[in-house]
């Protein structure tokens, strides 16, 4: 009787360590949808107690209201009534004004590499339609001239738009969303998930088995391929790339990241850019967008003044993945990816 | 001076049919929570507008095969392999689900928007990849 009872304890044993393990591998709260002009993909896990299918539902509701809130092609967004104001003072929604003024200082910043007054450029490239072109020279000479950041105002709740100028906010408002998804996700108790919104992708803890989440930056020349994995938790990162979204046109391939100096697509010896933070995603957003613009050696030296808190991946057209020295020990390279791999140190050598 | 072993505590072979009996149902259900039959095999993961439409199972494909998929007024020409899948062709405006060509790896996606059209790759595995950046 005895040798029954401790079998029957050693089966139940077995019982609760499976029990545990099929709770890990609960199916997370989420889904696929289609907004602000890309896939986002969501996977919200209850492992704390958090209310997952709570916490996606507000997300769908948060994306679709940010979606009329900010996109520059609904002509009853905010952002369109402001760009049809014909450079008038125009009373817009605070969270607008705000996201504007954060975009204006990430202009600054950066010298202008990111800028939301890139936006006529970027339609007249059609890159916000179904119909690319390369534009005339003269026609991109002409809307140039009013692509410059320091010529929007924000004071209060009221933006004003320099003379022939429009904004778009398309760099900054996917990266703008995941810093909402975080704080939903904060406010319904959520510590596992993961979020992202096309290129940009935000993960919240570790995952469910304790391990940090695996994010793969895509081998521009091969997007077959990676061209590493970054182990990472309770950060944000975002990727911009060339290969991302083009055209080709008398055998000449054109991408999608205007160089707002040259009103081009930009050539900057860099082919992927990704930037990491565990604080902000909108920044990572705007400065995937401007280092890429800048080029490699310009993209270091912003990195190494330390003004703001990320660290990056750049990926140049000669072969190399250069991994900044904090991302490098959250960074796994691809074997037999062909690059050269290179540790960038925080001073210069 | 060595102890002495009480007779009663000796093994005897109904202690080990017990042994035998809770190895082998640890190992029933290890195979039934942990065990997946999907774990490590490659899938595809096919979406229109969010929702998924169907899963193949890459890993017993013996021969190639062909998806012609209708969605939101376009019409998407996929190939799938044992290794991978790739989109043909397809009557959206801007190609750039033709552009991403053959993806293979777990995490990897192939995304048309103006269809709503979403292919993913999975394997089920805790150590393939979460996200893809790009």
């Amino acid at each position: 009787m005895r040798r029954f009872f401790t079998g029957l304890l050693a089966a139940g044993l077995m019982m609760t360590l499976a029990g545990c393990g099929s709770g890990e591998t609960a199916a997370p709260a989420g889904g696929t949808l289609y907004a602000m002009d890309t896939v986002m993909n969501f996977a919200y896990y209850n492992t704390d107690g958090g209310d997952a299918d709570t916490a996606y539902t507000q997300t769908t509701q948060e994306i679709e209201r940010l979606e009329q809130l900010l996109s520059r092609t609904r002509s009853d967004s905010e952002i369109s009534q402001l760009n049809g104001a014909g450079g008038a003072p125009t009373i817009v929604d605070g969270e607008v004004a705000a996201i504007i003024a954060d975009a204006l200082t990430y202009s600054t910043a950066t010298d202008g590499a990111f800028d939301i007054t890139i936006a006529p450029v970027v339609t007249a490239w059609g890159f916000t339609t179904d119909h690319q072109q390369v534009p005339e020279q003269s026609e991109l000479d002409r809307l140039l001239k009013s692509v410059d950041y320091r010529r929007v105002s924000v004071d209060g709740d009221t933006v004003t738009l320099g003379a022939g100028q429009s904004i778009d906010l398309g760099g900054i408002a996917k990266g703008y969303a995941s810093d909402r998804v975080k704080a939903i996700l904060e406010k319904n108790g959520i510590t596992s998930a993961m979020a992202s919104l096309g290129g940009n992708v935000y993960v919240r803890g570790s995952k469910p088995d304790g391990s940090a989440w695996r994010v793969a930056v895509q081998d521009p020349k091969n997007t077959a391929a990676y061209a590493g994995v970054l182990s990472l938790t309770d950060s944000f990162a975002v990727t911009s790339g060339g290969y991302q979204r083009y055209f080709t046109q008398d055998g000449k391939t054109y991408h999608h990241i205007i160089d707002p100096a040259t009103g081009a697509p930009a050539e900057s010896g860099l082919t992927s850019v990704t930037i990491i933070s565990p604080d902000n995603g909108t920044m990572c957003d705007a400065f995937s967008t401007a280092l890429f613009v800048m080029g490699e050696k310009k993209a270091i030296d912003f990195w190494r003044t330390g003004g703001y808190n990320f660290e990056m991946v750049l990926i140049t057209a000669d072969g190399r993945v250069l991994v900044s020295e904090g991302a490098a020990k959250h960074f796994e390279q691809e074997k037999g990816s062909g690059y050269a791999y290179e540790t960038i140190p925080r001073t210069a050598p | 001076m060595p102890m002495k072993r009480s007779r009663a505590l000796r093994p005897k072979p109904a202690d080990a049919l017990v042994v035998l009996a809770v190895v082998l149902a640890a190992a029933a259900l290890g195979v039934y929570f942990w065990g997946g039959s999907s774990s490590g095999s490659l899938q595809a993961v096919i979406s229109q507008n969010g929702q998924v439409t169907e899963t193949v199972n890459l890993s017993r494909l013996t021969e190639k095969e062909e998806r012609v998929i209708t969605s939101n007024g376009y019409t998407l020409h996929l190939v799938l392999t044992s290794t991978e899948v790739w989109m043909e062709s397809s009557t959206c405006p801007n190609q750039d689900c033709v552009h991403t060509g053959k993806i293979s790896r777990p995490g990897q996606s192939i995304v048309c928007l103006p269809a709503r059209v979403s292919v993913m790759l999975t394997d089920g595995n805790a150590s393939g990849v979460d996200a893809v950046l790009g």
